[in-house]
């Protein structure tokens, strides 16, 4: 069976950023595979190895973004399209689907993997929207996977519960980081990558049709998280700090 | 891609880069092996990379806008004591014009950004798809054969190649494996460096320094910087923040009892820092072992057969009181290695003498010369008396001299006799004042 | 045009309190835009929730009645959600933020062509569309955003707005929705529910949360009795949830739910960032690490440091007699 895992350079939440005039300034360099789509990568690595069947990992993105598609064959896939972009367009999830969409049009496969969002944004739209934009049924929040014949079931993590979704082919899934632990990719991984197939597709060529209304939400500023009031640190015997901070939360903040 | 390497670089800091983007040139086949998330990754320092060899990596590298946040043009080293400080400056527009006399890197940029130039001259060699940078991976043995190098062993798989360039840094498990160095070296000899990293608005920070455009100043502290232990302070300008940190002696800092953190902090409430360092936001702390540049525990020798070692795993490093020098010398030895494994490989011989080419070439180099020429100097720096009564002594002198109090003034002579009385007796002085003059 | 709509979410026949949150904004917004604030129930059974839904200020309160809608499943909600939609034409559809609700937020938007806003922490109206705010890169930069068309979809994240009762007279219209199952292409096979009796998390005043530091059965037992003390609904890091410790519904962070109880205990947890973007909007964060230089202090009201086995006990124990008296 053959699955697209869709992925996503996303800028690394953990390196320095700041907020200069209303505009984000990031550690440009440090940008990273989407954590989430990483699981989804090992999830297909994990299925097709035990099932046969083939990886492709799928990015958009500027030609500095190649690095995250070797990094998905390092870890294993088979094969990679890169649909290339200039990098300056500001396209939200609904831009990102849609050009999804065009790409996997005349495609064949047995399903696509998302990430459930993308960690920088947290937006988790662009899953259900291209399963809604290519009419396929989805599972999104999915913390295991299993192939079982011809369609996989799948444990999605609902409000409550575990929902089991049995998920017919073709179809969509969205994978949480909770499914699975990605592998790092080995000195063997690494090597072979580098011959492994990459069709690049630059996006003019691929006539997703993109136009400025397909970027239906824009982000105006940003600013900095309102920061809290240091609190007070109690050190000191285990009993003795204990009981006083219990009394604080009774005394001082009404909350017990 | 099961054949051989010409050469697996083990550590992709300022020494593997050098020696990598060498190798790249050189038109060889290579791997470099980093075990940090990305090169540069694992690396919390920064500070000054003294010198020009940058340049003969990366041609007219002040043309980019990456990877360096600031050239030096202006120096102080000051002198410290509880509540004052006497330092000598000194600034020059000489050194506005590149090449530069140093450059302030942060590591975690300055190593991904040399290491995409390396990628660079991997795609352009004849070995685009053979030569590789791999991160993320740790080297875990030297794989030797008849006490020959002939690869590595990393996530249990094994990797072959003509020589082995060891570029691992202070914490140098692999040169010990191989035998280069003891399995234990006493924690007496080396340093623990701390810094913080504080932003600023640029323009504040331009303004409090008097910087100009892509213009930076080092600072090196003596006294009591670091509250009585054995060591010294620095302050670097980054783009939009300062590096603010202390290397100290462990050994000296066990016997005292003091953490490290702690006395960063009361550096850092000395009345004259903290209103060099007012109003900013610390953003990053670290804290990592330093080499102390003593010759007596550095590795004897530098290679073996199919193998050279470089950079501070070599114990590499110079810090004596006018500038930590360790980057310098790990990019210079990293590409003097890779020249003496291109050399081998025009010969074909990678045994025991071809190596020790590399070591031979370093003794002639400055910095064999710089480090055996101011030993006593680094000696001098770990001496009670240069560390803590002389800044004493200093800015005792520096507060008489500069201070007008309507009476009559004694000559600096006096003044200068009256501070020695307090600090330190002539003895103590005549012994610094001898050592001092062999050292320098 | 001329409608805010609330989608109203059930668990356990129960309205979820973020989804009154959600209306209750929407009521004011109504109210300061001369706009009709509407809700809509889908379920199998919505009557009841309607009448509840009296008391929250919606002028109209419409329903879908379907026994599909006994379990959550995407395709026969996203159907009802677009049949209403079209059938009401409001200018904006606005969700809490739940698991449910983020499974069609994205088709949903697509289907209708709209554009979509998640995990708002605040949203306005403007002339053309809907502005507001919403954290980014793990909640560490809230960024200021904006979407233009009719309608607008959005999620709200629990605890942004408080709960405003308004008695009205809210009319209830039922809309006609019909739904073979031979439209599913998914069937649920089976639901792992957690013990049912606990607190739901996203509405808990008081949360406990446990992480790696809680170490063992005794740990655990710890924990429970804290929670039991405080009458507090136990969350976890990914550490614990990841390690089978915990229920995975459990996890409070970026992957996980948020939450914003007027009471936050974290136990044994560093505060990586991701755990921080679930739990930094709480009233009062109270820490327990033993690790002193742990970055979960930097943001706790109250830290202690010790080792949490040594702490609980008398920590519970002086609980326990403020609570008696
Ligand atoms: C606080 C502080 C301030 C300093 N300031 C200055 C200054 O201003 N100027 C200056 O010139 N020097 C300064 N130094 C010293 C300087 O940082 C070092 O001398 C220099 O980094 C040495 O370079 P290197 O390439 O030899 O080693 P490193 O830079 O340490 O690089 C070694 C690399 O090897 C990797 N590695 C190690 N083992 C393995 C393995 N088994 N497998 C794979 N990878 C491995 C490491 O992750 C690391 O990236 C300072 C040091 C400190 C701590
Ligand atoms: C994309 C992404 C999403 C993520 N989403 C989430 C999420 O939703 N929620 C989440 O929680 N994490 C999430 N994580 C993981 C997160 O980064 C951290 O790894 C995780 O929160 C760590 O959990 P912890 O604090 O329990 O464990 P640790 O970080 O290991 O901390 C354990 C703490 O316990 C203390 N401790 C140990 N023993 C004791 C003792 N006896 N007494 C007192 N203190 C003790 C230690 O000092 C330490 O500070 C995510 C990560 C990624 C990359
Ligand atoms: N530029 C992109 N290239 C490939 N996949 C993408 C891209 N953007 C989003 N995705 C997919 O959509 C998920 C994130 O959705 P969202 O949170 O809406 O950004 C990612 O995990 C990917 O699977």
């Amino acid at each position: 069976m053959k699955f697209y895992v869709c992925i996503k350079q996303v800028p690394d939440v953990n390196a320095p950023l700041q907020i200069k005039d209303g505009q984000l300034v990031q550690d440009a360099d440090r940008n990273i595979l989407n954590a989430y789509d990483a699981s989804s990568i090992e999830e297909a690595l994990v299925i097709t190895e035990a099932h046969g069947g083939e990886v492709e990992a799928v990015l958009i993105g500027p030609e500095k973004a190649k690095e995250t598609l070797r990094k998905a064959l390092a870890m294993g896939a088979d094969s990679g399209t890169h649909i290339v972009t200039s990098g300056d367009e500001n396209y939200d999830s609904f831009a990102y689907a849609k050009i999804l969409a065009t790409f996997f049009k005349d495609k064949e496969y047995g399903y696509i993997l998302c990430g459930k969002q993308s960690q920088d944004t947290d937006s988790g739209l662009t899953g259900s929207m291209l399963a809604e934009m290519l009419n396929l049924p989805y599972s999104t929040n999915a913390v295991g996977l299993e192939l079982q014949g011809d369609h996989i079931v799948v444990k999605r993590q609902g409000d409550t519960g575990q929902e089991m979704i049995e998920l017919a082919s073709p179809g969509l899934v969205t994978c949480s980081n909770d499914m699975n632990d990605p592998r790092i990719p080995s000195l063997k991984g690494i090597m072979q990558s580098k011959r492994k197939p990459v069709d690049t597709i630059a996006l003019s060529d691929l006539n997703a049709g993109i136009s400025e209304a397909d970027t239906k939400t824009n982000i105006l500023s940003f600013e900095e998280k309102p920061e809290r009031e240091p609190g007070k640190k109690y050190e000191g015997e285990p009993e003795e700090i204990a009981r006083q901070v219990a009394q604080l939360l009774d005394t001082e903040e009404n909350v017990i | 891609m099961d054949e051989k390497f010409d050469c697996i670089i083990v550590g992709a800091g300022v020494a593997g880069l050098g020696a990598a983007m060498t190798l790249a040139r050189n038109n060889m086949k290579f791997l470099l092996i980093e075990k940090g998330e990305f090169p540069g990754a694992k690396n919390v320092s920064g500070g000054v990379l003294w010198g020009n060899d940058l340049a003969k990596l990366v041609p007219n590298y002040w043309e980019e806008d990456g990877g360096w946040d600031r050239f030096i043009n202006h120096r102080r080293l000051t002198f410290m004591d509880e509540q004052s400080t006497f330092s000598v400056d000194f600034k020059s527009s000489h050194f506005n014009e590149p090449p530069y006399t140093g450059v302030v890197v942060l590591r975690s940029k300055f190593d991904r950004w040399l290491a995409d130039k390396v990628q660079e001259a991997i795609d352009a060699s004849d070995y685009a798809m053979d030569s590789f940078i791999a991160p993320n991976i740790l080297v875990e043995e030297i794989l030797l054969e008849d006490d020959k190098a002939v690869g590595i062993k990393a996530g249990g798989d094994e990797f072959y190649s003509d020589s082995v360039i060891l570029a691992e840094g202070v914490n140098n498990l692999l040169t010990r494996q191989v035998g280069l160095q003891d399995k234990y070296v006493p924690a007496d000899h080396m340093l623990t460096g701390v810094k913080e990293i504080i932003r600023y608005d640029q323009k504040v920070l331009e303004d409090r320094f008097q910087l100009n455009g892509k213009s930076g100043m080092s600072n090196e502290f003596v006294g009591y910087a670091t509250n009585g232990v054995e060591g010294g302070g620095f302050l670097y300008t980054n783009k939009d923040t300062i590096s603010i940190g202390l290397v100290l002696g462990l050994k000296d800092l066990r016997e005292k009892e003091q953490k490290p953190h702690d006395i960063l902090n009361e550096f850092k409430k000395h009345p004259v820092i903290a209103d060099t360092i007012r109003g900013g936001e610390v953003v990053e702390y670290s804290a990592h072992i330093v080499s102390s540049g003593d010759k007596r525990v550095m590795p004897k020798q530098l290679y073996k057969a199919g193998l050279v070692v470089c950079g501070e795993a070599a114990n590499l490093l110079l810090n004596a009181g006018k500038a930590i020098q360790g980057m310098d010398y790990a990019m210079r030895s990293g590409i003097l290695a890779a020249e003496t494994i291109t050399e081998a490989k025009k010969a074909g011989d990678f045994g025991e003498s071809a190596m020790k080419k590399y070591q031979d070439t370093l003794e002639n180099s400055y910095i064999m010369k710089d480090i055996n020429n101011f030993q006593d100097a680094v000696h001098l720096l770990h001496d009670p008396v240069m560390t803590q009564k002389m800044p004493n002594l200093i800015c005792d002198f520096g507060r008489n001299f500069f201070s007008i109090k309507n009476e009559p003034t004694p000559k600096s002579r006096e003044m200068l006799k009256g501070a020695i009385k307090r600090h330190a007796s002539y003895w103590e002085l005549i012994k610094l004042g001898a050592k001092g003059a062999k050292a320098l | 045009m001329s409608t805010l709509l609330t989608y109203i979410s059930i668990n356990d026949g129960k309205i979820k309190r973020s989804s009154l949150e959600v209306l209750s904004r929407c009521n004011e917004l109504a109210e300061k835009h001369g706009l009709k604030s509407a809700a809509l129930i889908i379920d199998q059974d919505p009557a009841p929730a309607a009448e509840t839904l009296k008391t929250y200020g919606p002028s109209v309160i419409y329903t879908i009645k379907n026994p599909i809608f006994k379990n959550h499943l995407n395709t026969p909600l996203l159907k009802a959600l677009s049949t209403a939609v079209k059938q009401i034409d409001p200018r904006v559809v606005a969700f809490a933020s739940t698991e449910g609700s983020k499974d069609i937020l994205g088709a949903l938007a697509a289907n209708l062509s709209a554009a979509a806003l998640a995990d708002m922490s605040e949203f306005d109206l403007t002339d053309d569309g809907v502005k507001g705010k919403r954290p980014i890169m793990a909640s560490k930069i809230i960024s200021a955003v904006e979407a233009k068309g009719t309608p607008v979809v959005l999620t709200v994240r629990s605890g942004s707005y408080d709960v405003v009762e308004k008695q009205t007279d809210s009319s209830v219209e039922s809309i006609d929705f019909a739904f073979s199952e031979d439209e599913l292409k998914v069937t649920l096979k089976e639901i792992i529910s957690a013990s049912s009796d606990r607190i739901d998390l996203s509405e808990a005043e008081v949360v406990i949360a446990a992480g790696r530091g809680v170490k063992d059965e005794e740990g655990r037992k710890l924990i429970s009795e804290l929670a039991s003390v405080l009458n507090a609904g136990i969350g976890a890091s990914r550490a614990l949830t990841e390690g089978g410790a915990y229920d995975p519904s459990l996890q409070i962070g970026q992957t996980g739910k948020v939450v914003s109880p007027q009471l936050y205990i974290g136990v044994g947890i560093s505060g990586a960032i991701q755990h921080v973007a679930g739990m930094a909007n709480s009233k009062v964060i109270v820490a327990i690490n033993k690790d002193p230089d742990a970055p979960i202090f930097d943001i706790a009201d109250y830290g202690l440091v010790g080792d949490l086995y040594k702490v609980l006990p008398p920590f519970i124990e002086e609980l326990k007699k403020i609570k008696q008296n």
